[in-house]
């Protein structure tokens, strides 16, 4: 029993991470109908950020996870703004090839900088936790889970409570009428682009501290949040964060299956999302547009 | 000044370079070709491997190349990225050997692409010498051309078998955690059949997917059998993983021992403290005692790689034993007398010598099993080698005190 307890809270842990990956690419998918390649490298954008900042001036990684939301912020805007706007409206296929060139540029750019080695941030209170019996909650996974929940929070509150957010609704429900009414479509685009890419960033950050990182860390992680995004629903916060959270309790269980259970993880992943596209193709908690 | 004048004087001080080449050398130039994941998931270790390689390149041609029957002929090898992918690996073998003409081939980086690689050789009939496969499955395909100077990849933890055999409180019971790539799982598999020769038991046999970055729950199926040494058949991002995930749930064992990791900078760099304690096997560490017959003696290829690459501490193993290939290579030239490829392979099978890496030999099917691999322990922050006992630095610390007790 205190083993299954412990799984249960190893899955939501690991759940935290891949929230935080799910938020930024499903907003950008929703709203832009852009699937963003190029998501992974601007998660590790975020973490080499962290990473930086920990080993340079010693801060506590938890506390740079507004420099990278800020950082990336800036970058997403700059990006949507700058190049991927000229597609916008182009076919899907497109769009695929200009961020999985922007992924390439992005991790050749890391290379050149940070070169290829393995860093990780590992604070002082790395490993410790709590204890109940024999189940321990480990700080930093709980921390960046509860930090996976108020981003999530924040972008929900963004979304559905301030001017930028509804107009970035208004554009997701219908384009040319939002354009009708007066929004300024690149100016949203870029916003969403940019909320998007910081959340990509402070999700960098927490993969900082739970793995080793290296340029091409990400790109498992663009595929990670399209499965999250996918068994959770598009088009709302809150249906990623549950997303998210199943997708770590999925791992968590597949990989504790005796023997080589481990190795079909992301088969099992992959065959829940199948599964779920089957039956409620709008996600767990999606809604039908 | 122009690019056109710039292009100009390149030029000619290429030519230059070509001629005055001819007068005092010998007539042609060796070319070696090797295909490096430069870019992608392995440009880490792929550039340890070069440089192994270029170090050998700066000093056979400080002294004029290799000699073939009393003629000097300068080294030039020819790299070309393979993007970390296997199957681009093989390609880019095909065009070093048709359009680059290289005359002999130096191994890319990781078992998946020698394996490819290998095949490629073996077509063109052109000898291979490389550094950085040790999955038996490469050389159990019965090729002549492919020769591998490093211990293959059973012999990765069975150090450790041995070493532990040695301590007291003998640890008996293992937990083996394995990536799902042929090197790793024939490690493990090796630790299956070894430890019970050895009087200890496994028993947890975990596998899991190459490059997992979660392994929670491998580390909690590790816990939940108590297992007296846990060891970890992967790569350098898992054994990461693992350590981290052994801390956050008090995964306490008298032996942490990882195949591919902590033999790397990166490990301790990472890590920190929490990199103390933890054991690998290593193909060779900058401690070793051996009697070179030629080439540098261990220090002072420390010093040179040192002088090299300032900034980047010793070299680790897989810059050590990419030099050993080159070093094999060499040899086998030597003594065939001749740039013949089938004459140099000839050669290298049977060339017996020993270098700064240890002995170079190879059994019938290319590989060197005849090379011991050697144990090391992090210790504050430091690798010491602690196995075998007569090449060892340090005495092993201990059993691992538990994580609340460092």
């Amino acid at each position: 029993m205190a083993d299954f307890v412990q799984l249960v809270i190893l899955g939501l842990l690991a759940g935290g991470v891949y929230v935080a990956v799910g938020v930024g690419f499903g907003l950008v998918w929703g709203v832009l109908n852009i699937v963003n390649l190029a998501h992974g490298a601007l998660v590790i954008i975020g973490s080499y950020i962290t990473w930086q900042l920990f080993t340079a001036l010693h801060l506590d990684p938890f506390l740079t996870l507004p420099v990278d939301a800020v950082a990336l912020f800036v970058l997403g805007y700059a990006l949507q703004r700058g190049v991927i706007n000229r597609i916008i409206r182009a076919p899907l296929l497109f769009t695929f090839l200009l961020t999985f060139g922007l992924n390439l540029v992005v991790i050749n750019v890391l290379l050149f900088i940070f070169g290829s080695d393995f860093r990780s941030v590992t604070p002082a209170y790395s490993g410790q936790g709590l204890e109940f019996g024999s189940v321990v909650i480990p700080y930093v996974p709980l921390i960046s889970l509860g930090v996976a929940i108020l981003l999530s929070a924040a972008l929900a509150f963004i979304l559905n409570r301030t001017r930028i957010g509804l107009a970035i609704n208004a554009i997701a429900a219908d384009r040319d009428a939002a354009q009708l009414v007066g929004i300024d479509l690149r100016h949203a685009y870029a916003v969403t682009f940019g909320l998007g890419a910081a959340c990509a960033g402070v999700a960098g950050g927490l993969i900082a501290m739970s793995q080793a990182i290296t340029p091409t860390a990400g790109e498992p992680y663009t595929l990670q949040a399209f499965v999250v995004v996918i068994l959770g629903g598009l088009g709302r916060v809150s249906a990623t964060v549950v997303g998210g959270l199943a997708f770590g309790l999925v791992e968590v269980f597949a990989q504790s299956i005796p023997g080589s259970g481990s190795v079909f993880a992301n088969a099992i992943a992959f065959g829940l999302m199948v599964l779920v596209l089957v039956t409620r193709p709008q996600g767990l908690l999606g809604r039908l547009r | 000044m122009t690019v056109r004048k710039l292009a100009l004087l390149a030029a000619a001080a290429v030519a230059a370079v070509a001629c005055g080449g001819g007068t005092s050398t010998g007539q042609t130039t060796i070319t070696l070709g090797a295909p490096l994941g430069l870019t992608g998931s392995l440009t880490k270790e792929s550039t340890l491997t070069q440089q192994g390689y270029n170090l050998w390149l700066d000093w056979i041609n400080a002294r004029g190349g290799i000699v073939v029957n009393g003629v000097k002929h300068p080294v030039v090898i020819k790299y070309y990225d393979d993007t970390s992918n296997a199957n681009q690996s093989a390609v880019l073998m095909q065009k070093l050997i048709t359009e680059d003409k290289a005359q002999f081939l130096l191994g890319p980086y990781g078992s998946a692409a020698t394996a490819t690689d290998a095949a490629i050789a073996e077509q063109n009939q052109i000898p291979m010498v490389e550094a950085n496969g040790a999955a038996q499955s490469i050389f159990n395909q019965g090729y002549k051309y492919t020769f591998g100077v490093l211990s293959p990849a059973n012999k990765y933890l069975e150090g450790v078998i041995d070493m532990a055999a040695t301590l007291s409180p003998k640890p008996t019971t293992i937990a083996m955690l394995s990536a799902d790539d042929n090197f790793s799982i024939e490690v493990a598999d090796a630790i299956n059949s070894y430890a019970p020769t050895k009087g200890m038991r496994v028993v947890l046999y975990k596998k899991y997917k190459n490059g997992a970055t979660n392994l929670s729950a491998e580390v909690q199926a590790a816990k939940a059998v108590n297992a007296d040494i846990v060891l970890n058949s992967g790569h350098l991002q898992e054994a990461i993983a693992i350590n981290k995930a052994a801390k956050e749930q008090k995964l306490n064992a008298k032996i942490f021992a990882y195949s591919v990791g902590p033999s790397t900078p990166d490990f301790i760099a990472a890590l920190g403290n929490d990199a103390n304690y933890v054991y690998d096997g290593s193909q060779w560490t900058p401690q070793v005692k051996y009697t070179p017959a030629f080439y540098l003696t261990v220090s002072d290829y420390v010093a040179a790689y040192k002088a090299k690459y300032p900034g980047l501490g010793d070299p680790d193993y897989h810059v050590a034993e990419s030099t050993a290939a080159c070093l094999a290579l060499q040899r086998a030239i030597e003594n065939a007398g001749s740039l013949d490829p089938k004459k140099v392979r000839d050669a290298l099978a049977a060339l017996d010598v020993t270098v700064f890496f240890g002995q170079i030999k190879f059994d019938s099917r290319g590989i060197n099993i005849y090379k011991p691999m050697v144990v090391e322990q992090i210790q504050a922050g430091v690798h010491h080698t602690v196995f075998p006992a007569d090449v060892a630095d340090a005495q092993a610390k201990y059993p691992t005190p538990a994580w609340d007790q460092r």
